[in-house]
């Protein structure tokens, strides 16, 4: 005969987020390996002297302990295992920290298994707080996760005859997650030529390991190019707006000056890069 | 009740307990409530200089020419200025952002009260010379003092944080990492 099941259950999770729930309380997002993401309640944590409060926040590793409630399950215990502390020392770090949650979170549904996604996000905050290059961790992770859920892209065969496409002549569908070759482009509706060195990273990237794809050099025009290419890419598959990328962007109009900012907020006061 | 029931805060339960109280309430109590609510939304409006709510716009903190005009403390809410004022510690101007970045919610820098900041210190506050970014020390803080930062710093102004630690009457066995490895940090001499 089966036996009940335990009413307090430990598992390590990593926090994705959290919304307000009454007056103190939270709904915290876990991402755990083996019961996938989970939407659990912190009672207090919004008062000053909680317990819980610091473990909590989202981007930190963490061992939990959890009681059965009726509908969602409640933190009874909280231990940090990693709060990846340096993200809070930089602004291209934090933001990028923000963005890899965000793709957990929008990638994964509530307790299905997501034990290889939970190991790619805790390899990603452990790079970027350790200080590895935002645009290496960030574009691999994303490929890595679209492996991981069933949304590989197509870097090197064509889409329409499978047969392989030289970089310099490709052409590019996001919604299609694939590469064409020139005569089957066609007129698809969503396609557009991909630069060649664009698509020559992203296919080192995908195919070697990390530390080898960490020896291509990267220029601040390069990494902006794939980093266009795997936004686009990423707001196709989750099919909705991702928040963390146009904060990136955001950051780097912040980057070149406040004048700017202003600038471009009188001249387009609907904001955004959309 | 589903009016109550749509205020922060107020679950089934207390809705239905204030409905009733309404009901039962002289009428004369009723109307009184409902005109100090239509009186809030009609006479309360935002400072045009530091966005705070207020019935007078500049609100009486800008208007206030005893305070000290070199330095503006930046806030999530209004109710963060009610809180720091009650300190007596700070004597400058504040700017409330009316929000905090949150970009899984889809709140960026352009949905707060960014641009009027920067407005303000090109055209009005001129001798500001230091922001204090009084944000929560949590993600959403952290990502909004340092895009604040990046942003005020090349106007040659000094960005600084409120000081983060350990809470009067907590327990080190119980701190998080950030928390006591920030308390250490900026330890101070006794």
């Amino acid at each position: 005969m089966p036996g009940r099941p335990p009413r307090v259950t430990k598992t390590e999770a990593i926090v994705l987020r959290y919304r307000r729930l009454g007056d103190a309380d939270r709904i915290v997002s876990l991402l755990t390996p083996h019961r996938g993401k989970i939407d659990v309640v912190a009672r207090g944590v919004l008062r000053a002297r909680s317990k819980l409060a610091g473990h909590l926040e989202p981007g930190t590793r963490l061992e939990v302990a959890l009681a059965a409630g009726r509908s969602m399950d409640i933190v009874t215990q909280a231990q940090g295992l990693d709060s990846f502390g340096a993200l809070r020392d930089d602004l291209d770090r934090l933001s990028a920290a923000m963005y890899v949650l965000e793709l957990a979170d929008r990638l994964t549904v509530e307790h299905a298994d997501a034990h290889g996604l939970y190991g790619h996000l805790h390899n990603a905050l452990i790079r970027l707080a350790r200080g590895d290059g935002h645009h290496l961790v960030v574009r691999t992770y994303e490929l890595a996760i679209l492996d991981a859920t069933g949304f590989r892209p197509e870097f090197t065969v064509c889409l329409g005859c499978g047969e392989p496409v030289e970089a310099s002549r490709a052409w590019w569908s996001a919604i299609e997650g694939g590469v064409y070759c020139s005569d089957c482009a066609g007129r698809r509706p969503g396609i557009s030529p991909i630069d060649g060195t664009v698509l020559k990273v992203l296919r080192a990237y995908q195919s070697q390991p990390y530390e080898e794809a960490g020896r291509i050099r990267l220029s601040d025009d390069l990494a902006a190019r794939l980093e266009a290419t795997m936004h686009a890419l990423m707001h196709a598959v989750v099919e909705r707006e991702i928040g963390s990328a146009r904060f990136i962007s955001a950051t780097r109009r912040a980057r070149v000056n406040a004048e700017a900012v202003l600038e471009l907020a009188e001249a387009d006061p609907g904001g955004g890069d959309q | 009740m589903d009016a109550f029931h749509r205020l922060p805060g107020i679950g089934p339960k207390s809705a239905q307990r204030l409905a009733y109280h309404i009901l039962r309430a002289p009428e004369e109590e009723a109307r009184e409530l409902a005109a100090a609510l239509i009186e809030v939304k009609e006479s309360i409006v935002l400072c045009e200089f530091c966005q705070n709510l207020t019935d007078t716009s500049p609100c009486r903190i800008c208007a206030d020419t005893g305070r000290d005009r070199t330095v503006i403390c930046v806030v999530e809410e209004p109710l963060d200025i009610v809180a720091i004022d009650r300190t007596g510690g700070f004597n400058g101007l504040f700017h409330v952002l009316h929000g905090v970045i949150s970009p899984s919610d889809g709140i960026g820098p352009e949905d707060l009260k960014v641009e009027e900041l920067l407005r303000r210190l090109r055209d009005r506050d001129t001798d500001v010379d230091e922001i204090i970014v009084a944000t929560n020390p949590n993600l959403e803080g952290e990502a909004t003092s340092m895009y604040l930062a990046r942003l005020l710093r090349p106007l040659g102004l000094r960005v600084t944080r409120l000081a983060r630690g350990l809470p009067a009457g907590a327990d080190l066995e119980y701190a998080d990492d950030v928390t006591l490895g920030r308390a250490m940090e900026f330890r101070q001499e006794v």
